[in-house]
């Protein structure tokens, strides 16, 4: 009983970091007024990177840190497209995904199959001892806690800083926010390419921790819960989070039970975690107040700068 | 300040539409060299193998025919919700609610040899398509649930749902536990079109809907509210055309047309279901609709080009020894283009008068850049 | 105008050139090309890696009489039928198609192209010029399985499968019935993925089974490391089909269930050559070379190795059969009656599971 609540609770953890990760950068993104559909993309791109990067050079950090760049890269893209080009950002947003989809499978192909050994799990001796809560707080691998640290800052910068008022601004209005100064093309410029190396990350962590190992069609379509998540959470930081951790939990509850030899179809429990999304989209939806409330209003609007 | 500056259109520009499909594939295909350069193919060879070899042979033209059918299908029924702005990207899902409903329709009646099996199994696949897609227009409209994401988490559902079919209950009996049903009768076959190859008489569906898109998009007062409404909500709203009704719309007709194509898969070249039906269709039909300009006449030339992506790609594989992703990354490569060269549909390059260019570099702010 | 025709001009020159071309290549000299297709990427380890193993042992034996194409990762859909044909339009002889979805376009291609010799893995349709392999995987189960039963103290044992499908569902029953030959008490847990490849799962799963109590993990027909890496990193036993993964799991590897393609692939290639092949189901186990014990762990005691090694002769030398009664299912409904061993046509289509598994069939 204990291993079995210490394995829901620490893996839960462990599976939402690379949900994590890559919501906080959509959360950016979508509060500067940009709905960037190319997640799942970005994240396969990040995950063939960072694990090609990480074995070559032997050096986790080295991996992560390619990762970021190569998204952020691609994310440039995406960028041109909505911000130069003046596109349709969800055609943009599945355009680049699948271009990412692709160039993940051309990056990893030599080591399609090949294993990493994953970044080590801290260890706070007595601590990480304690039953069932030292596994969990105290024996993840370290950028389970950055992503919890990124939680945390995002909502500061969104919330107390001159930089998250300005980004609010322009995914509120950016004519406004143009006409007392802001570049509006340069913040979502810098949001968009922020949001790339955070699914970039999330991705890798996949690659290099959770898994961890690549393959083709690895990431499997966390890109677009992550986008779930942004408007489950209500574009706040902390109820992203906690919507990560939630379907971390079901998709490791769906093998659980699966254990303990409960006579449900298996491909029932396997489309649980999409059903569940599903309903508490349509439920938390439902308020439009709340949604109104938080929505960029400008989200999805492409924004010329009124010549 | 540049000397250029971007100067909206009055009128969308009918030569920039035409081009802006050509110039892209054109930029695809210099980009697509440098890839094959990168990946140590000659760019000719894989050029051949990828756009020519295919429509060299019947059988090979038969195949693009095969593969155009379904994708011509679903982006026709796309196009028409995206020209109103609604996102349905979960045709993958709806094409195999339309497999699975009339692949259980064959396997009913797998010894009946009558003519009506296959028009019912028409029937009842579509009706699944639009069912599937009207939980999301229902999600949309009562629960303002966007139906970006509700579509195509409900693909991952109709996967699931599929898997459990085939292993269950509609399960082959008499083949060895395989998750696969038995075979379709012959009643429940499209004809073939052409001797030899595998492209069949649901070529003519596609065909049949792509004509009554046109007439719908072009003539019919429906299609043009569908289209205000994308264009101007407020509008639309004005005229007595609800938001929601340009919903369920869209939605139903993308669905039906994908439930279609999934039926023209399982009654075509598969004759059985299984646990693999569509290759993703859903999502390069997306690409189709948008390249072809969500335009019922662009959309058959974008379905062709694409399906010979597709086959050629797969030529390709053997003949070059290409990497299957490539395929992948030829059909990311076309929408990106296609997107960045879509701008001068709508704006024209306008070099910047003297003057301004003066009093820009003298004043203190032009435009945000 | 001018221009524009003599652009179309050179534009058609270079196409007639470039459609002549593979022309040429067709009057090579006179190798049988086969060509190979495969579900998934080779790698290094696992089910299409095997197959393609195989391959390598055609080249080596037949050196520059045979060519090779290889296509992998292909899905079991409509397009494989296309990849067929290309590999025909390409002259091939030979065709290895590398998973059972292959079975329906096979079996047309067969039919159209009757000089066209196919070898399929594990199907059931045969035609003159089709033939199927598949290995008796169940006969090294059996021994993982008394292993297993060996060395376990939790009597639990965690499976991760991909489908249920009767190949998976014979291997679960047999590893179970070796288990409880030596250990009566053992039981299994199994997780169904419903998916061939998905390694994030793979390795999730391996973790709530060994949550729940397991302390040997099977893995069953994963393609990637994932669950072995798992077990060597929460320090619990683990058996591998398909591959050996010691290098995965270098103190945690309890046996890996070997298959190899090699003796029936240059068999059949020479038969294609020599013009004798004839389509013929071939279910080869340890007899034939086809499945046998890799990497057995050092913690096995040496009398533990002496039984699992007596099997092994025993089994390979046709003397035992790991279905044989009494033997009875989930509901203690006897299946098999004592002293009977189970056909092997019952055994392909096997769709319940023995008395010990605690997770129900999906149904």
């Amino acid at each position: 009983m204990i291993d079995s609540l210490t394995f829901l609770l620490a893996g839960t953890l462990a599976a939402a970091t690379p949900l994590i990760f890559a919501a906080m950068g959509e959360l950016v993104v979508e509060k500067s007024g940009v709905l960037n559909l190319s997640i799942e993309g970005l994240m396969a791109t990040g995950a063939a990177t960072g694990f090609v990067v990480a074995t070559v050079t032997g050096s986790a950090v080295a991996g992560f840190t390619a990762a970021a760049f190569a998204s952020m890269l691609l994310s440039f893209v995406f960028a041109a497209l909505t911000l130069g080009f003046l596109a349709n950002q969800v055609a943009a947003g599945l355009a680049v995904g699948i271009l990412g989809l692709g160039t993940s499978v051309l990056i990893g192909k030599q080591y399609e199959g090949a294993t990493i050994k994953p970044i080590a799990n801290i260890d706070l001796g007595f601590l990480s001892d304690l039953p069932i809560i030292g596994k969990t707080l105290f024996g993840q691998d370290p950028m389970v806690y950055v992503g919890i640290a990124s939680v945390v800052l995002i909502t500061w910068v969104l919330n107390r800083t001159k930089l998250g008022l300005i980004i609010r601004a322009v995914g509120e209005s950016p004519k406004a926010a143009n006409s007392i100064g802001y570049p509006v093309i340069l913040v979502r410029f810098c949001a968009i390419a922020f949001g790339g190396a955070m699914a970039g990350i999330g991705g890798a962590h996949l690659t290099l921790s959770y898994t961890p190992l690549w393959a083709e069609g690895l990431v499997a379509g966390r890109g677009w819960i992550v986008v779930a998540l942004v408007v489950f959470g209500t574009w706040k930081a902390p109820r992203i989070a906690l919507g990560a951790y939630l379907f971390g939990a079901v998709s490791l509850l769906e093998l659980f039970v699966q254990g303990q030899g409960f006579a449900i179809p298996s491909q029932l429990m396997s489309a649980m975690p999409y059903i569940i999304t599903i309903i508490i989209l349509a439920i938390i939806s439902r308020d439009a107040r709340i949604i109104k409330l938080n929505h960029p209003a400008s989200l999805g609007v492409p924004y010329t700068s009124g010549e | 300040m540049k000397p250029f500056q971007l100067v909206p259109r009055t009128q969308q520009s009918l030569a920039a539409q035409l081009l802006v499909p050509v110039v892209s594939i054109i930029l695809t295909l210099v980009a697509g060299s440098v890839m094959f350069m990168l990946l140590g193919k000659s760019p000719p060879a894989a050029f051949y193998a990828f756009f020519i070899e295919p429509l060299t042979t019947r059988y090979g033209i038969g195949e693009v025919l095969l593969k155009m059918g379904p994708l011509l299908l679903i982006a026709q029924g796309l196009a028409i919700g995206f020209r109103a702005q609604v996102w349905n990207i979960g045709a993958e899902g709806q094409l195999l609610l339309g497999a699975i409903v009339s692949g259980a329709i064959a396997l009913q009646f797998e010894t009946s040899d009558s003519a009506w099996l296959l028009p019912s199994m028409v029937v009842g696949g579509t009706l699944a398509g639009a069912a599937w897609a009207a939980i999301a227009a229902w999600l949309r409209t009562s629960f303002n649930a966007n139906e970006i994401l509700v579509t195509f988490m409900l693909s991952s559902v109709a996967l699931q749902l599929l898997y459990y079919l085939v292993s269950g209950p509609l399960r082959d009996p008499m083949g060895m536990s395989f998750p696969q049903s038995a075979m379709f009768g012959d009643a429940a076959l499209f004809e073939p079109l052409v001797s030899g190859t595998r492209v069949n008489t649901s070529l003519y569906l596609a065909l049949a809907v792509t004509i009554v898109a046109w007439i719908f998009v072009q003539r019919s007062i429906p299609g043009y509210k569908l289209l205000v409404s994308g264009l101007a909500p407020q509008a639309a709203r004005y005229a007595g055309f609800s938001e929601n009704r340009a919903v369920w719309l869209g939605l139903l007709i993308g669905g039906a047309a994908a439930g279609m194509a999934g039926v023209g898969e399982v009654a075509g070249p598969l004759g059985l279901l299984q646990r693999n039906i569509s290759p993703g269709y859903g999502f390069a039909a997306i690409i189709v609709a948008f390249l072809g300009g969500l335009h019922p006449i662009g959309i058959l030339f974008a379905a062709f080009f694409m399906a010979l992506i597709y086959v050629g790609g797969d030529m390709s594989l053997v003949s070059v020894g290409l990497p299957n992703a490539s395929t992948t990354i030829f059909q990311g490569m076309l929408l990106v283009f296609y997107l960045a060269c879509y701008l001068f549909v709508n704006y024209r390059l306008q070099r910047r008068s003297k003057k301004q260019l003066i009093s820009a570099s003298s004043g203190r702010e032009g435009s945000t850049q | 105008m001018n221009f524009m025709t003599r652009k179309i001009k050179v534009l058609f020159g270079t196409i007639v050139a470039l459609a002549l071309l593979p022309l040429s290549q067709a009057f090579a000299a006179d190798v049988l090309k086969i060509g190979y297709i495969y579900p998934s990427p080779a790698g290094d380890v696992g089910w299409a890696h095997e197959l393609d193993r195989g391959r390598l042992a055609i080249e080596e034996a037949f050196g520059d009489k045979v060519e090779s194409m290889v296509v992998e990762n292909i899905p079991e859909g409509p397009d494989a039928a296309r990849i067929m044909n290309q590999f025909a339009a390409q002259g091939a002889k030979m065709i290895m198609l590398g998973s059972f979805g292959y079975m329906n376009d096979g079996l047309k291609l067969a039919k159209r192209y009757p000089d066209i010799k196919i070898i399929h893995a594990s199907g059931y349709k045969l035609a003159e010029n089709m033939g199927n392999f598949q290995t008796r995987n169940y006969e090294s189960a059996y021994l993982a399985g008394m292993s297993a039963g060996q060395i376990t103290k939790t009597n639990t044992v965690g499976m991760v499968a991909a489908y249920a499908i009767p190949e998976v569902v014979g291997i679960i029953n047999a590893f179970t019935l070796g288990a409880q030959s030596v250990n009566p008490d053992a039981t299994m847990k199994v997780v169904w993925l419903n998916s061939w490849f998905d390694p994030s799962k793979a390795q999730e799963s391996a973790r709530s089974l060994i949550a729940q109590k397991s302390d040997v993990i099977f893995s069953i027909y994963q393609d990637t490391p994932s669950v072995v890496t798992v077990a060597e990193e929460e320090g619990v036993y683990v058996v591998n089909t398909s591959s050996d993964m010691k290098k995965y799991a270098p103190t945690k590897l309890l046996v890996s269930m070997q298959i190899s393609w090699a003796d029936h692939f240059v068999e059949q290639t020479q038969a294609v050559l020599d013009g004798t092949f004839k389509g013929t189901a071939f279910w080869g186990g340890m007899a034939d070379n086809a499945v046998s014990m890799e990497s057995w762990s050092d913690d096995l005691s040496a009398e533990q190795l002496a039984a699992l090694e007596g099997k092994v002769a025993e089994i390979s030398a046709g003397k035992f059969h790991p279905f044989t009664g009494p033997i009875v299912n989930q509901d203690g409904d006897v299946m098999i009656k004592d002293g009977e061993t189970m056909a092997d046509g019952d055994l392909l289509a096997i769709n319940w599971l023995v008395k010990g598994v605690e997770t129900r069939l999906p149904k």
